[in-house]
């Protein structure tokens, strides 16, 4: 097993240069006084696909925080502190993030700087439907084990029903 | 596959030709699924933890390895004890049925395999199967980083059955001191994994429900239930709540600390907002001894009239181990306790669960047992 450890941690290291992030749209958001491009590593968005969004002040991040609020088509918001995304420390942003649900998406920006506090709201944002099988097909596969188990039980259960469970 | 009519272990007992003689060796493979799942449970704890911490995702990850090589041990130490008792009944020799329990007819009895075994092995070639799903998924959706999804889910249902294989082949042993501590640590190993897959249990959340609260609890009682009606021994009963406890922390410390030491390696930040406990051991109840202690309590208590003290106990076991899981919460997260008025549809719900586990674990403590009464 060390063995193994030690020639992942080798071999794996150059696989391990995870890709830089790639811009493929923007869209720009006013926050009062702040300027935003919202940059996506995909487009199109799909449901349920992940992808990076950045989220880049004009004059960079130094010296501001904030949030961005997500408000899905159903009116469900997620609101998260602006963080660095993990691969591009210059600005902030997301990765690994999927939008649940088709429809429109709004993001809305809060940001406290120099310039004062701003807030900016995107324009609707369209999800397209998300690719791949029904996800109750989807959930129905994954949940095989729990069925496989279930049935075990049960027969177990039939075969052991005359027994009579002694007291501890 | 097939499974022979007879196959699942029922009242009586065999010619005593067919009962152990290799017993004392039967702990070799039987510890050998138990480590693999350990080393499994080890790697899903440090896995989530990553994704949390610091994010990025490949296959080529160093807790993915031990995810699947040790989800690969357990099938593998399974599917050696399949071979070698499929050969010993081809050449008419004895089968130990102390080693894995009763050996049932698989593909029309072109193998024999004990039920234990057949049992965790299955779960650890799903666990394979699952992760090919779920490298499809990732290559449709994207590296999603949520517990909650389809193959998710299916990996971690399948070696929490796997888990129960490991279980039911300790419980064949249970006439031997091996075979009853590993009763107690693969129940402490299946406890922990299963309340991982409860995060699947955020697909219902947002109600007025906890719903991941409540499915712990309903796991944690099942498993208490099930424990004290095998074990059978206070000692071996505190020891399950002990061991839990000491895997707890153990993971509490481990998963932060391999994240960081392996994002230090491989040359990546952590992330801006590290959350202050890691989230696989803060799932874990830490009021499993008290429930244990008291689960034990209301059974001795009870004598034989455990049929209505179980579901009776469940209910009192449920609420409080609910209760103490909102407050666990809101402690490790540091997030102020709401008002007991929002919190009571989850304790209520908690109760209920709860006293279906008693009822149901009191009557999978009687299959285990018929596991090794059978032989």
């Amino acid at each position: 097993m060390l063995a193994a450890t030690g020639l992942v941690l080798v071999s794996a290291t150059p696989a391990l240069a995870y890709p830089p992030v790639e811009t493929v749209h923007t869209e720009r958001v006013q926050a009062g006084p702040y300027g935003i491009t919202v940059g996506f590593s995909v487009w199109p968005l799909r449901a349920m696909q992940s992808l990076d969004f950045t989220f880049t002040p004009d004059d960079g991040i130094t010296g501001k925080r904030g949030t961005v609020t997500m408000t899905g088509p159903d009116g469900h918001a997620h609101r998260t502190r602006m963080a660095r995304h993990p691969r591009k420390r210059e600005v902030w942003g997301m990765d690994t993030v999927a939008l649940p649900a088709e429809g429109g998406w709004k993001f809305t920006f809060a940001v406290e700087g120099p310039a004062g506090r701003g807030e900016g709201v995107t324009k609707d944002i369209q999800v397209l439907p998300q690719p791949g099988p029904p996800m109750a097909l989807s959930w129905s596969i994954g949940t095989i084990p729990l069925w496989a188990l279930i049935a075990l039980l049960a027969v177990a259960w039939r075969r052991t029903r005359g027994i009579v469970p002694e007291g501890v | 596959m097939t499974v022979a009519d007879g196959a699942l272990p029922i009242r009586g007992r065999a010619p005593a030709s067919a009962r152990a003689t290799t017993a004392p060796r039967g702990w070799v493979p039987a510890y050998v699924v138990l480590l693999g799942a350990a080393f499994s449970l080890s790697a899903a704890s440090w896995d989530i933890q990553w994704h949390i911490d610091v994010g990025p995702d490949t296959f080529f990850t160093l807790p993915h390895l031990f995810l699947y090589a040790g989800s690969a041990l357990s099938g593998l130490a399974s599917l050696a004890v399949v071979l070698m008792t499929t050969a010993a009944k081809r050449g008419d020799r004895e089968v130990d049925a102390a080693v894995g329990g009763r050996a049932v007819r698989v593909f029309g009895g072109t193998f024999a395999a004990p039920l234990g075994y057949l049992v965790a092995g299955t779960g650890s070639a799903g666990f394979l199967l699952y992760g090919l799903f779920d490298l499809w998924w990732h290559s449709l959706y994207g590296f999603d980083a949520v517990i909650a999804s389809p193959p998710h889910i299916g990996l971690l249902l399948s070696i929490t059955l796997s888990m129960v294989g490991a279980v039911m082949v300790f419980a064949a042993a249970g006439e031997h001191s091996w075979g009853r501590i590993g009763v107690v640590l693969a129940l402490t190993v299946m406890l922990a994994f299963s309340l991982v897959a409860a995060q699947g249990l955020e697909e219902f959340e947002g109600g007025v429900i906890d719903a991941i609260t409540v499915g712990i609890t309903f796991l944690t009682t099942l498993v208490l239930f099930t424990a004290v009606g095998f074990l059978r021994n206070v000692r071996l009963v505190l020891g399950f709540g002990v061991v839990f406890a000491l895997l707890q922390g153990l993971l509490w410390w481990f998963s932060p600390w391999a994240t960081r030491a392996y994002a230090v390696a491989v040359d990546l930040p952590m992330r801006d907002y590290v959350m202050g406990a890691p989230l696989v051991p803060s799932q874990m109840p830490m009021s499993l001894l008290v429930a244990a202690a008291l689960t034990w309590g209301i059974m001795r208590f009870a004598g034989r009239a455990g049929r209505l003290a179980a579901p009776l106990g469940g209910f009192l076991v449920g609420a409080l181990v609910t209760v103490c899981g909102l407050a666990q919460s809101a402690l490790v997260y540091g997030y102020s306790i709401p008002p007991f008025g929002d919190l009571v549809p989850t304790i209520v719900l908690g109760a209920v669960l709860g006293a279906l586990a008693g009822f149901l674990g009191r009557r999978f403590a009687v299959m285990l047992r018929a596991m090794r009464e059978s032989r």
